[in-house]
């Protein structure tokens, strides 16, 4: 039934038969990935921009975190506000999804989920996908999506891998996989310490405290018959931070004392069930939880400052794909979520705030012939507290030759207001004693101040309150990819993204105090846009040369109609004149970079012996406002680009000990201000034994 | 015949710069309008802390737009003044204020395009303590407070349109907030930062023959 209503609603299209298979793509190409359809599907097939890093570049390039592997990905930026965030296309770490093993991971700070909590130790492949794809995945994947593969089953492997880094870092893991019949077990476990780092000497605070991680992961999958497969994945991560902090007021030093502490758990649980060749359904679990502790003792104060957020996201769906014939496929599914959130930042405690989600998805593809293949599909979010979506995407690949493809895709991205802009409830006493309140406590809040006489005024945007609903997106990628016979590789993606109700923050009260109570609208629209290149080319000797950059547009379309309109003015930094600002004098949205790429050498020959230098350019980028209109626009409100050169060799002793060594930002390339997070030059060395 | 085209050149060019000069540099200054900086002007500096917010001591400083002076506080209820600096508080004299018949309302543009007060505008008056000709408060004003970096930053494109204690037009361009002229670096400490600021930098233009002309 639901087969018939989907193909009626989104593919009147003709089923054609035989497709010759091609076989001259390079085996990037005939590499599987599976996040972009959520089938499995062959590189060179997908008409939308996919990327992938195989285990091989993950463990030569010496990566140790997800954010140091990202970060040498054309197109990627890695952001440091509220931990390691990923820029995509252009848009912000709270517009990407972030999925561990096809399943969502939470536990964001300010919209960022911190990758530098997630060790590569255990990682098979990492697959990229760039544009909207919320036809699949729902709230998040705006910008797209990065799944984190661990997954090796029906491997034999016992490994174990250590590292010491500059900063006293160790790593270590052991990862641990084997098949006793018809059962694949695996077990894998991370353990990462740094005793942190001062970019400025002399500093009673460090720029990064000394901090531990752990990681442990057990998978186990049974299959019960030839039909039939059950397993369940249980991961706990661990974090902990030092932290002191120094507020200096008039002289008097204040130094507290405290650390931050980070627990995550996800279960994993499935049921497949393969009723024959054409047709395959999986039910999965998922229970996932974070737990973030901020303890600080404030010397001299008001005693402890105490922080908790804790987070649960449970979630059961069903999919099941269909091979209505040899050229199409038809995936489906449903799904429901419960969501709770519990933060002394929200009222208290003991309140636990919740969202339910009930959710429906289809995907049709469809070789219409041997040059044009055509995927649609979409999803329907009934949201309890928030609005619900439709999200749509269509795409497209059409084959010219065996060399040339071009692809299209439009999709549609949502994310859903989180609980902070929903419940938030939290007044700052050190700065200016503002008050930020969600637009589900605003009202009442602001009644209770009124009463209490605390109020001086309510703005005009008191009256606009009112219920948030999700920011979307649409995004469109067109695409050439071609492939050279002599193992040349070239790959063109432009790229736009229109995003509207964006949540902001506006003023709907003034205290008595001089303090300001904010709450969130959907108010902002911006976009981004540009193009992403990519050549790789095989040299015959065992080097690989990768090249690739991008070009980034972004806006905020609010301020592109208020400076067309001759509203916004700027002032000179050596003058003090202000003048009306032109569009070109306008730098976009903030910590975007125009300009950004890569180049990366990677060699090795058949004894074993490797060596890489991968170079990662970043441009300028807008880091705040200095001259009071809030955009950015003057040079001194950029940060300087800048340029790094990460290197790496090693070598096979046997078949059991592979050793490696490497230096990461080998030009010692610092900026304290802007990328505190960078400690300089680091160098490593890291042994791994296979048993 | 090259050298007359020569000639004719020379002093076609040079006319036209003539003509250009005269436009940048009006000959003719009319002598009713007024135009000062005023660096530094203190305005209720920092002198300690009040239960860890930083507090000065609480007054006023009194300008006159008319004589370009400093105006004693004890003059203050009187029409000697014209407008009043406290932190990032500014007030005109009228209304609660004082006694003149002052107002003032906030002009979005810039300080040069301004060159009269259209006969529709409205000055506000100061009416503590709810509302201010000036208004009180971050993004209200003049100015945008960064709760970040802690720093006070004049808005670009804002000029305080001022009725005197006389009834005269001014027009007032806040340039800086702190000491010197100079904004701390983001990255200052806030020991500097609080040393540094209440210390006015500003420009302004009085027309002093009572019509809205700012020429």
């Amino acid at each position: 039934m639901w087969r018939t209503i989907f193909l009626f609603l989104f593919f009147p299209f003709q089923l054609i038969s035989q497709v010759k298979s091609d076989s001259i793509f390079n085996n990037t190409l005939n590499e599987v990935v599976v996040t972009a359809t959520r089938t499995p599907r062959t590189m060179g097939n997908l008409s939308i921009p996919v990327s992938l890093i195989n285990a091989k570049t993950l463990y030569q390039s010496g990566s140790m975190r997800l954010n140091d592997i990202l970060s040498e990905q054309t197109g990627l930026v890695i952001t440091d506000n509220f931990g390691k965030g990923i820029q995509m296309q252009g848009l912000s770490s709270e517009y990407t999804l972030v999925l561990l093993d096809g399943e969502p991971l939470i536990g964001r700070t300010g919209g960022v989920l911190d990758l530098s909590r997630i060790t590569i130790r255990n990682i098979r492949k990492i697959e990229i996908i760039k544009g909207p794809s919320s036809s699949l995945y729902g709230s998040e994947a705006m910008g797209g999506v990065v799944n984190i593969i661990t997954n090796r089953a029906g491997q034999h492997t016992t490994d174990a891998s250590m590292r010491y880094g500059r900063f006293g870092t160790i790593d270590g893991a052991i990862n641990f996989a084997r098949r006793y019949r018809n059962t694949d077990i695996q077990l894998a476990t991370n353990y990462n310490r740094s005793e942190g780092y001062s970019l400025k000497p002399f500093a009673i605070q460090k720029t990064v405290e000394p901090f531990w991680k752990t990681a442990h992961q057990f998978n186990v999958n049974q299959r019960i018959s030839e039909r039939w497969k059950i397993g369940t994945g249980i991961r706990f991560n661990n974090s902990h931070i030092d932290n002191s902090i120094a507020v200096q007021n008039l002289g008097s030093t204040i130094v507290s004392k405290g650390f931050e502490k980070n627990q995550e758990y996800n279960i994993t649980p499935y049921l497949q069930y393969q009723v024959d060749q054409k047709i395959k359904s999986v039910l999965r679990g998922y229970i996932t939880g974070f737990h973030a502790l901020q303890k600080l003792d404030v010397k001299d104060a008001y005693g402890s400052y105490n922080d908790r957020f804790n987070q649960l996201f449970a979630r059961i769906e069903q999919q099941t794909d269909i091979h209505p014939t040899q050229l199409s496929t038809l995936t489906f599914g449903a799904g429901l979520i419960k969501e709770q959130v519990s933060s002394n930042r929200y009222d208290s405690l003991s309140t636990m705030r919740n969202n339910q989600i009930a959710y429906l998805f289809a995907q049709h593809e469809q070789v219409v012939n041997k040059r044009f293949t055509i995927i649609g599909g979409a999803r329907f979010d009934a949201n309890k507290a928030y609005a619900s979506v439709l999200s749509p995407k269509l795409s497209f690949q059409y084959r010219f030759n065996q060399q040339c493809t071009f692809n299209a895709s439009y999709g549609r991205g949502f994310k859903a207001p989180d609980f902070r802009q929903l419940y938030l409830n939290f007044t700052n006493l050190a700065a200016g004693a503002y008050s930020v309140f969600g637009t589900e406590v605003a009202t009442s809040e602001i009644k209770r101040m009124s009463d209490a006489q605390l109020l001086e005024q309510k703005t005009d945007m008191f009256s606009k309150l009112s219920i948030l609903k999700p920011e979307t997106s649409g995004g469109l990628n067109i695409g050439v990819q071609y492939i050279h016979p002599k193992k040349i590789h070239f790959n063109l993606n432009l790229f736009r993204n229109d995003l509207s109700n964006m949540i902001v923050t506006d003023v709907i009260a003034f205290k008595k105090n001089g303090g300001q109570i904010y709450s969130y609208f959907n108010l902002k629209r911006a976009l981004t846009q540009g193009a992403e290149i990519n050549i790789s080319k095989q040299f015959s000797k065992g080097l690989h040369i990768q090249a690739g950059y991008q070009y980034l547009y972004t806006a905020d379309k609010d301020v592109l109609d208020a400076i067309r309109q001759g509203k916004v003015f700027q002032r000179n930094q050596s003058t003090s004149l202000v003048t009306r600002m032109a569009l070109n004098d306008y730098g976009g949205l903030p910590f975007r970079s125009k300009h950004s790429g890569n180049i990366k050498f990677y060699y090795e020959n058949a004894k074993g012996f490797f060596a890489t230098a991968r170079m990662i350019y970043r441009g300028r980028w807008g880091t705040m406002d200095l001259d009071g209109n809030g955009l950015i626009n003057r040079e001194d409100e950029f940060a300087k680009g800048y340029l790094q050169l990460n290197c790496s060799a090693g070598f096979q002793i046997k078949q059991s000990i592979k050793l490696m060594a490497g230096i990461d930002n080998a030009f010692n390339y610092k900026d304290i201000l802007n990328l505190p997070g960078n400690p300089g030059r680091v160098g490593y060395v890291d042994i791994q034994f296979n048993f | 015949m090259k050298k007359s085209i020569f000639f004719a050149f020379v002093l076609v060019s040079s006319l036209f710069f003539i003509a250009c000069e005269k436009e940048n540099n009006p000959s003719v200054t009319n002598s009713t309008l007024t135009s000062n900086v005023v660096k530094d002007l203190v305005a209720d500096t920092i002198v300690g802390l009040s239960n860890g917010q930083p507090v000065g001591v609480g007054k006023y400083t009194f300008f006159s737009l008319e004589n370009n002076t400093v105006v004693p506080s004890s003059d203050s209820n009187s029409t000697k003044w014209d407008i009043a600096f406290r932190g990032t508080s500014i007030l005109t004299n009228a209304g609660s204020s004082g006694p003149g018949a002052g107002g003032a309302f906030v002009y979005t543009g810039t300080y040069d395009e301004l060159k009269t007060v259209s006969p529709d505008s409205v000055f506000r008056k100061d009416s503590a303590p709810a509302s201010f000709a000036i208004p009180f408060g971050s993004n209200r004003g003049w100015y945008v407070y960064d709760p970040v970096n802690n720093l006070i930053t004049p808005i670009p494109g804002r000029v305080l349109v001022i009725k005197t204690a006389k009834g005269n037009f001014a027009k007032v361009e806040i340039i800086n907030y702190y000491k010197g002229g100079t904004t701390p670096a983001p990255s200052a400490s806030d020991d500097i930062k609080l040393k540094t600021q209440r210390f006015y930098t500003f420009r302004y233009a009085h027309q002093s023959n009572g019509t809205a002309s700012f020429q």
